[in-house]
């Protein structure tokens, strides 16, 4: 059972064009910051949305093909999608929502009350069948919604940022539990979220996408550890440089130029850790090290770890001590030397 | 937050909003101090008062049921599509609105009237005949007060997208089950709303239904009708003061069920 999607669209600003194919039994993020059109692909997979051009197959049931103007409407496709906002009927019971599936697809009034019922057990929502969405907290109303889905049996199960709707309070316990629910589930898992946190904990493979464009592909810690974009660093809080090695020497995109060390040859990535960035106020000597004369942009104390932003060649992450903040007498505006040895700048090809 | 200066009501604008006040309530009390409350109960009950009654709220009730069945679908098409074509659609539905009454009747009569090709069709291929009949009557008053439904029940689907209806698509819900089951039951306030404007609006309707219909005791002649031909022809002024007495408490009936709907967005 797989999915395979390549989809060519626009809508407003956004411009799709992205290739995915999903196996299923395990959970896919697509990952990316809003905007990046990771809801219109979900749509797209759903029927909701029609592409300009590309096709949509899901278990070797094409859903739509443009090249033959193959279409399949949304109450056709058999596809599961968890709403970000759960969309639970507002006129409807607990379990009339979780019901309204098998009665839309035939299934007498008793047996679909009957099954919708096995799955409100399973969610652990019983004592609330009768009840009214509204008197549901996030976390319930998510299970409802979950159920409501699996009941029906769907051939893929797409999650639309799933634990948006839930505080923050609330959220590691339903992270959890939805993992739980979603591997009873055995087609195809697609979520959706712009949290790095929720597709690492959730997700087997994560599919970064930016800009309507995929940009990485692979588990989770690969993808935070080798970054390939500018966002997908940051998000994994690590300095991205772009640029060429040739004979020990990485020259950046800026022209400027490290040490590194590295077998790597020609166009490639860096990454470095803001902690492996040491800063003095004098600079130091010896090698082999990378001096950088920096300028303090900003200090974001987190913790015990305070983030120190710098510019100078290029922007660059710190980590240090609030003591050794204080002992470097750390303000904004003032100049600092940035040191990374060269055997703590991660390089690969791009 | 704290009231700031320019909150301050001007003490200048206090005369002309209690004579505003007093044009309203004035007339009112004038009505209520003509009642003759002893004779009151046995006109209401009277046969002439019953029989306007019976055939008001006959010819509103069906009034509400055209516009129900014509109106929700039509306000559904200018709530859900965006056809260049739609404001001059709004504009055209809701020209009953502003339309002097008398007007509509003279228009409906003049495409309904026994001598149009319309009328004609109805008279000698099915045997209806609409001018001066209550059926013309239940017309008239559709052609007035249907507009009130469809603003309302246009505005109530507005307020929402059609997001509980991608919902049930992807539940597997067709086009029509969408419609019944989900459509409809989020729209059902509006909808009793609207019904509800549109069959005061239907009670109360005099200048168009007249006009189309006549004032035919027992077959035209509604309520309001009723109220002006005891008051101008018959110079039974008392009798007119009951009928009127009667339409004003169900104007303060529907003003009491869908006071929420209309005072709460004021509060």
């Amino acid at each position: 059972m797989t999915l395979n999607a390549q989809v060519r669209t626009r809508l407003g600003s956004l411009h799709l064009d992205c290739d995915v194919s999903i196996e299923s039994n395990i959970t896919v993020a697509v990952l990316g910051p809003n905007g990046a059109g990771k809801t219109t692909l979900l749509r797209v997979v759903a029927g909701l949305l029609p592409i300009d051009e590309g096709r949509v197959e899901v278990n070797g049931t094409v859903f739509e093909d443009t090249a033959t103007r193959t279409w399949l409407t949304p109450e056709a496709r058999r596809v599961g999608f968890l709403f970000q906002d759960h969309g639970l009927f507002p006129h409807l019971s607990v379990l009339d929502n979780v019901a309204f599936g098998l009665r839309a697809r035939g299934v007498d009034g008793r047996t679909a009350n009957a099954r919708a019922n096995e799955w409100l057990e399973r969610v652990d929502l019983v004592q609330y069948a009768s009840s009214r969405p509204s008197a549901l907290s996030g976390g319930q109303s998510q299970r409802a919604a979950l159920a409501r889905v699996l009941v029906t049996d769907p051939q893929a199960l797409l999650l639309d940022e799933p634990l948006a709707a839930v505080d923050a309070s609330a959220r590691l316990d339903l992270r959890r539990a939805l993992r739980e629910h979603l591997a009873t589930f055995a087609g195809v898992r697609l979520i959706v979220t712009h949290d790095p946190l929720e597709a690492a904990s959730l997700a087997e493979r994560v599919v970064v996408l930016e800009d309507g464009h995929v940009t990485q592909d692979g588990p989770f810690a690969e993808v935070s550890s080798r970054p390939r974009s500018a966002w997908i660093a940051r998000m994994a809080g690590l300095n991205l440089l772009h640029g060429a090695v040739s004979s020990g020497a990485m020259l950046l995109d800026d022209g400027s130029s490290l040490t590194v060390a590295t077998d790597v040859q020609g166009p490639a990535l860096a990454t470095i850790q803001p902690r492996a960035v040491a800063l003095y106020r004098r600079a130091p000597d010896g090698s082999p090290r990378n001096v950088l004369r920096c300028t303090v942009d900003g200090i974001d104390p987190e913790g015990d770890r305070w983030r120190i932003r710098l510019t100078g060649q290029f922007p660059l992450v710190a980590e240090v001590t609030p003591a050794a903040a204080a002992d470097l007498r750390l303000a904004e505006g003032g100049e600092v030397f940035a040191v990374v040895k060269a055997t703590e700048i991660d390089v690969y090809s791009v | 937050m704290t009231r700031g200066v320019t909150r301050r009501p001007l003490i200048g604008l206090v005369i002309p909003a209690a004579v505003a006040v007093l044009f309203i309530a004035l007339p009112l009390i004038g009505l209520l101090a003509h009642v003759d409350w002893s004779t009151l109960p046995s006109q209401l009950v009277s046969t002439d008062v019953l029989t306007s009654l019976r055939l008001s709220l006959e010819c509103s009730i069906i009034a509400v049921a055209i516009a129900l069945v014509i109106g929700v679908p039509l306000a559904y098409l200018l709530a859900r599509t965006s056809s260049p074509g739609r404001r001059v659609l709004r504009g055209l539905v809701t020209l009953p609105l502003v339309l002097p009454p008398v007007v509509g009747g003279i228009a409906l009569q003049t495409a309904f009237g026994t001598t149009t090709p319309i009328g004609t069709v109805l008279q000698h291929v099915f045997g209806i005949v609409l001018p001066f009949s209550t059926a013309g009557a239940a017309m008239a008053e559709a052609f007035v007060g249907f507009p009130f439904l469809v603003i309302t029940v246009e505005a109530g689907l507005r307020s929402r997208d059609d997001h509980y209806e991608e919902v049930a698509a992807t539940l597997g819900a067709r086009p029509w089950r969408r419609f019944w089951r989900v459509t409809m039951p989020l729209a059902a306030p509006s909808i009793a709303a609207g019904a509800a404007l549109c069959w005061a609006r239907a009670l109360g309707e005099f200048g168009a239904t007249i006009t189309f219909a006549g004032s035919f005791p027992g077959t035209t002649e509604t309520l309001p009708i009723a109220a002006y031909s005891s008051f101008e022809g018959s110079g039974q002024v008392g009798e007119a003061i009951t009928l009127s007495l009667l339409l004003l408490a169900i104007s303060i009936l529907v003003l009491v069920v869908l006071r929420d709907r209309w005072l709460g967005a004021l509060r």
